[in-house]
């Protein structure tokens, strides 16, 4: 085609100019494409992690447990019923109760969570098998961001206080035995996990739990009067908006960048038709119409979008696939964002979000272009061979 | 049979609230093989007529019938096809095509009409030698003197072979030399394919050339000596 063959020319014979706005668009392509692969390796990753530690294959809560009701929580156990016994038995579920209590750390009281599990349960991948020691005092899980944010650590004892199903206060002593390390913030802060049986002496609620989680290949039961299935992608709808939340930052930024861009396009297009006034009246002398010289133009433009991809791809791609493999190194902080994340974040590039970002800057690079050459359309061949714009 | 006539043609341009008449009442017939020119001081209308018997502008009264075609009543398309297909173009700036090598800008009226390669490179040589340039195929326009790039733009309107070549004030940047040169290779060109030329000039030089020197005043012929 006539036309793309001399908006190539044109655009590399235009040198400097063509290669800045190359380059400028080709780190808007990159930039996009990691942003968004960022947010995807930390949705991904973030999923993986609650669900391998936390949310399992689904849940089945007691019928007035509500994780946003604290004044409910203590109300919220009930005896297992016998399906999910059974399930239970065959390990494809692990039952899990759950109080208020507090704590005293370094002689500061301290509302914690106390959270009862079977050592020997295999369902969620947290270290539980911990808990199965010999020695007097009740053995302690903590994570390790509880355990900097009250300067505990390993052998340190603590005095539990709490409610039991009578609603008596009670006094335990526990001793820590590990400090895991997850990157789930919601099995850690402000928790102490112990054994589940021990759990269910101290509060006298033999054979009760809040909530049962099921093994992830495991299919939900019906519900039951006392027991409501909630399933993985329910559990795993607020981490997500967190992160959607997040990913909407990202897109205005992305916005800005591809408006830079294309203002840059914008700009080159307009002092481009400008300036090479004689030239389209030379075009149209020589027998082009207007609709073919806006095309010329607007290819000229749309070219940019191709080379910055081209571009993009040499540097873009060993950034990207050095990012994929060896992970992006997450300092704690980002753990206030709101959602876990801690050590390598591994970034994942779809090949949806590659040439979706490809398809998005090329039509809008089109349309940029397409603005200012479309002036050539009443333009008046005299006026453009006498350098002059209609 | 004449290739252009020109009945009654008025030419005029908004100038604020009230017009500027460029054009005034012209009557001219142009015949196949003509190598006439349009003779007059600036302003007196010269480029406006050669623009709209090239198809570039339309007549605001009366009528322009080239090749069989009212220019008055042509689509922009049917412009464009008469322009691709039928004329040539000179320039006095000579317009080259700044990207494209000598060849390219030859052979680009060629692409219009969408010949076959072969077809197209035969006559661009061939147009390169009637300007004796076939030794610059490959240079930019920026790499010719004034004269050579004069030439080319004569070969790209020559390259189609067309029934009507104009030229506007195709000599006002060249030297006495080039001129001439220049002028040589359109009268032998002239001769050779019968090829109309309707020059728009006030160079001396070029009106000793001319057969036919059609003098425009305010818009107005004054005289056509035939």
């Amino acid at each position: 085609m006539l036309e793309l063959k001399l908006a190539y020319r044109n655009l590399v014979s235009a040198g400097l100019r063509t290669w800045l706005n190359v380059v400028v668009l080709s780190i808007t392509y990159v930039l996009i494409i990691w942003h968004q692969g960022f947010f995807s390796g930390i949705l991904r990753q973030s999923e993986h992690d609650m669900i391998k530690d936390e949310v399992g294959g689904g849940q089945y809560w007691y019928k007035s447990y509500d994780p946003y009701d604290p004044i409910s929580l203590d109300e919220s156990h009930g005896i297992i019923s016998p399906k999910l016994q059974s399930m239970i038995n065959k390990n494809e579920a692990t039952p899990i109760l759950i109080r208020q209590a507090s704590i005293y750390p370094n002689g500061r009281a301290q509302s914690i969570l106390l959270k009862g599990i079977d050592p020997s349960q295999k369902i969620l991948s947290i270290p539980s098998g911990k808990l199965k020691t010999d020695g007097e005092a009740l053995p302690i899980l903590v994570g390790r961001r509880m355990a900097i944010n009250n300067s505990l650590k390993i052998g340190d004892f603590l005095t539990i206080r709490l409610r039991d199903s009578k609603d008596a206060f009670d006094a335990v002593e526990g001793q820590i035995v590990e400090i895991m390390n997850t990157r789930v913030s919601t099995i850690d802060n402000g928790q102490l996990w112990i054994p589940l049986k021990k759990m269910q002496e101290i509060v006298e609620m033999n054979g009760e739990a809040t909530l049962v989680v099921l093994g992830q290949n495991v299919t939900g039961l019906s519900d039951s009067p006392d027991w409501k299935f909630r399933e993985q992608k329910l559990l795993l709808k607020d981490i997500i908006d967190v992160i959607k939340s997040k990913r909407i930052a990202s897109v205005i930024l992305y916005i800005i960048l591809l408006f830079l861009a294309m203002l840059a396009i914008f700009d080159t297009q307009v002092l481009s038709v400008f300036r090479r006034r004689k030239e389209i009246g030379t075009l149209i002398a020589l027998g082009m119409t207007r609709l073919r010289v806006v095309r010329l133009f607007t290819f000229e433009g749309a070219m940019n979008g191709v080379l910055a991809a081209l571009v993009g791809a040499v540097y873009g791609i060993p950034i990207l696939v050095l990012t994929a493999i060896n992970g992006i190194p997450m300092p704690d902080v980002v753990d206030s964002l709101g959602f876990a994340l801690s050590g390598n974040l591994y970034p994942l590039y779809s090949a949806g979000l590659v040439i979706g970002t490809i398809i998005i800057v090329m039509i809008t690079v089109t349309i940029v272009s397409y603005l200012p050459s479309s002036k050539i359309a009443n333009l008046k061949p005299t006026e453009a061979l006498k350098g002059k714009i209609g | 049979m004449n290739l252009v006539t020109i009945k009654n043609m008025t030419k005029r341009y908004p100038i604020g609230n009230s017009e500027f008449t460029a054009l005034s009442n012209i009557n001219l017939e142009f015949e196949k093989g003509e190598f006439c020119g349009i003779i007059g001081p600036s302003g007196s209308g010269k480029t406006t007529l050669l623009n709209i018997i090239g198809s570039l502008d339309t007549p605001s009264a009366g009528s322009t019938v080239v090749l069989g075609k009212d220019i008055g009543n042509l689509s922009e398309k049917e412009a464009a096809k008469l322009r691709s297909r039928h004329m040539g173009f000179i320039f006095q700036t000579y317009n080259l095509l700044p990207v494209c090598t000598v060849y390219e800008n030859v052979e680009f009226p060629l692409l219009l009409i969408n010949m076959t390669p072969n077809e197209r490179k035969k006559k661009v040589i061939s147009a390169l030698e009637w300007v004796h340039l076939t030794d610059k195929i490959n240079s930019r326009p920026n790499q010719l003197s004034g004269g050579q790039a004069q030439r080319v733009s004569i070969a790209r309107a020559m390259v189609k072979q067309p029934e009507l070549v104009l030229a506007d004030e195709p000599t006002a940047n060249l030297d006495a030399e080039n001129s001439r040169n220049i002028l040589d290779a359109m009268v032998n060109l002239n001769k050779e394919l019968q090829t109309t030329f309707i020059f728009a000039t006030h160079d001396e030089k070029v009106i000793t050339y001319l057969k036919r020197k059609i003098f425009l005043v305010d818009g107005k012929v004054t005289s056509d000596g035939k």
